[in-house]
């Protein structure tokens, strides 16, 4: 079977500068998918050169559900179902939370916005309470909720999402692994790029280590969370915080 | 002496309002492109020249001629956008801002080459010719004067319509915030810059052709027209709609209230050092904020 997402010798980067040198990986459809790896890694990178946002691709391929999407605008990316909520979350800041989320779903046909809007005030309360207020009146936990909801009014086949625990309070981040498990319940692919190694590898079917730029280990998540490199690296300091 | 008050006020609200839609043009055009457009006023005197053509060799009443001009400033906006401002902001907007200076003078002598550089008269819309003049308590009140307010009026309507209630509106408004964000939700934002470019320039050519009848439109009338807009927007706030309206206006009644009294000439020095007094001690405006001087 194709895969969903499928990278082959992805080389990427910023103008001259090369940050990706021949990445390989895949997504299946309905998979929880991670990548961990240090700072400057190339993780974001790698989420960018895929949704075409910023980075660019200078040899490989990126194939989403069939479609090489270096021939793809960015906005037909998001038209195909593949959702980058980026480092940054990128809100409309003078927008309200209402008009963000309502923007989310501006690729889609407006039979049914609606309905989603509703479900995803439902699905978070704190954003129905403050649907009129600016985006950036938000607190960080919110303006993340925001910018994930703002992704899935979308209906992705393929989330992407970079570090969205990051600077959140311990209760939030499980509140955003507990949302990740849903989609994933749903049939919604995750990719996810992650500083908290613990419960990333808890939570993701596979996973990927991204250094300097190339995939250095790869396998189940299970497998990883056993190895001992990963143990020294990622899981030491990880476990630890999240009081293993 | 009232009456003599509210006759100024009233002409000043009346080419304040031909300020109010240059100042609006310029709001949209930097919220969008974080370009300033001094050639505004220049194509307010396009658009009301392309009225006088259509009323004058075209036979077409001037109602006819108000839609026909804006609607040809919204493509002549898309082609300023596509053959100006995009190729100039790869060099910044910088660069983009002073290429819109180089288009004031495209157009001033572009103006004189087709039409002359004598301004032309445009038909009053109710009276042909001659307006028709109403006194209300010793105070004279030209239907030209009422037309073009009201125009404004329904131009506002238009705009807040389109930029609050509708999703495109509501799209090119988020382009204008994050255009990253906006390309994530799958906005092509060089679709909303263009467009909003477009709509700027459609308002100064529905500018010309309302104000056209009591100014006469040509001549070299347009730099003034464009720095007054601007001391209009950054009386009321560059960032602020209802602020450039207002200060448009604003700056159209001290015109008339101070060229009455004093000998003409000293409306437009004051007006000028307006702009320098505001920039100076309040950049973002009476009723911008803060966070727009300092991003
Ligand atoms: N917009 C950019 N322009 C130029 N270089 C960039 C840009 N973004 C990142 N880089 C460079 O690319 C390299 C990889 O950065 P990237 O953000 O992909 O790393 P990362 O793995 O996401 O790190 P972190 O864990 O800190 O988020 C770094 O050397 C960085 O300096
Ligand atoms: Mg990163």
């Amino acid at each position: 079977m194709a895969a969903l997402l499928e990278l082959r010798g992805v080389h990427a980067g910023y103008g001259r500068l090369a940050v990706l040198h021949g990445v390989s990986i895949d997504v299946q459809a309905g998979e929880l998918v991670a990548v961990l790896g240090p700072n400057g890694a190339g993780k974001s990178t790698l989420l960018r050169t895929i949704s075409r946002f910023e980075a660019t691709l200078s040899a490989g391929s990126v194939r989403f559900d069939g479609r090489d999407l270096a021939a793809r605008t960015p906005e037909a990316i998001v038209r195909d179902g593949l959702l980058h909520v980026p480092e940054g979350r990128q809100l409309f800041a003078g927008l309200s939370v209402d008009d963000n989320l309502r923007l989310g779903g501006y690729t889609r046909p407006r039979a049914g916005l609606e309905q989603a809007v509703a479900d995803t005030y439902a699905r978070f309360p704190m954003l129905a309470e403050r649907r009129s207020q600016e985006a950036f009146s938000l607190s960080g936990g919110e303006q993340q909720m925001l910018a994930i909801a703002r992704a899935l009014i979308a209906r992705p086949r393929l989330l992407m999402l970079d570090e969205p625990s990051t600077g959140l309070a311990p209760q939030i981040v499980e509140g955003i692994f507990e949302l990740v498990r849903d989609l994933k319940r749903a049939g919604t692919a995750v990719l996810l790029v992650e500083q908290n190694a613990y419960l990333t590898l808890k939570n993701a079917d596979r996973a990927y280590v991204l250094e300097n730029g190339s995939i250095a280990l790869a396998g189940s998540a299970a497998e990883l969370a056993r190895d001992e490199r990963v143990q020294a690296i990622y899981l030491g300091g990880a476990a630890d915080e999240a009081g293993e | 002496m009232l009456q003599q008050l509210l006759q100024l006020v009233l002409a000043g609200l009346t080419v304040g309002s031909g300020y109010a839609l240059v100042a609006l043009g310029i709001h949209i055009i930097l919220r969008a492109t974080r370009v300033i457009n001094f050639a505004q006023g220049e194509f307010v005197i396009l658009g009301g020249l392309l009225a006088y053509t259509a009323v004058s060799a075209c036979h077409l009443s001037v109602l006819v001629a108000l839609p026909l001009a804006t609607a040809a400033g919204f493509a002549i906006g898309l082609l300023f956008e596509r053959l100006v401002i995009r190729p100039a902001e790869r060099s910044g907007e910088l660069t983009a801002t002073i290429a819109t200076i180089g288009t004031v003078y495209v157009l001033l002598y572009g103006h004189a080459l087709i039409w002359g550089s004598l301004p032309q008269p445009l038909p009053f819309f109710s009276g042909g010719d001659r307006d028709v003049v109403w006194h209300a308590g010793g105070v004279e009140i030209a239907a030209q004067q009422i037309w073009v307010v009201g125009l404004l009026a329904a131009a506002l309507a238009a705009l807040w319509f389109f930029f609050e209630r509708t999703t495109y509106g509501k799209a090119i408004r988020a382009a204008a915030d994050n255009p990253l964000g906006a390309r994530l939700v799958g906005i092509d934002v060089d679709r909303a810059r263009a467009i909003s470019v477009a709509i700027a320039i459609a308002l100064a050519a529905f500018g010309g052709t309302i104000i056209g009848p009591i100014t006469l439109v040509g001549g070299a009338a347009g730099v003034a027209i464009s720095i007054k807009g601007f001391v209009g927007a950054i009386v009321g706030g560059l960032d602020s709609p209802i602020g450039c309206t207002l200060g448009g206006l604003f700056v159209g009644v001290l015109e008339q209230l101070l060229e009455a009294p004093f000998s003409y000439g000293i409306a437009d020095p004051v007006v000028y050092s307006l702009l320098l007094a505001m920039l100076l001690v309040r950049p973002q405006g009476l009723l911008g904020s803060r966070r727009a001087v300092r991003d």
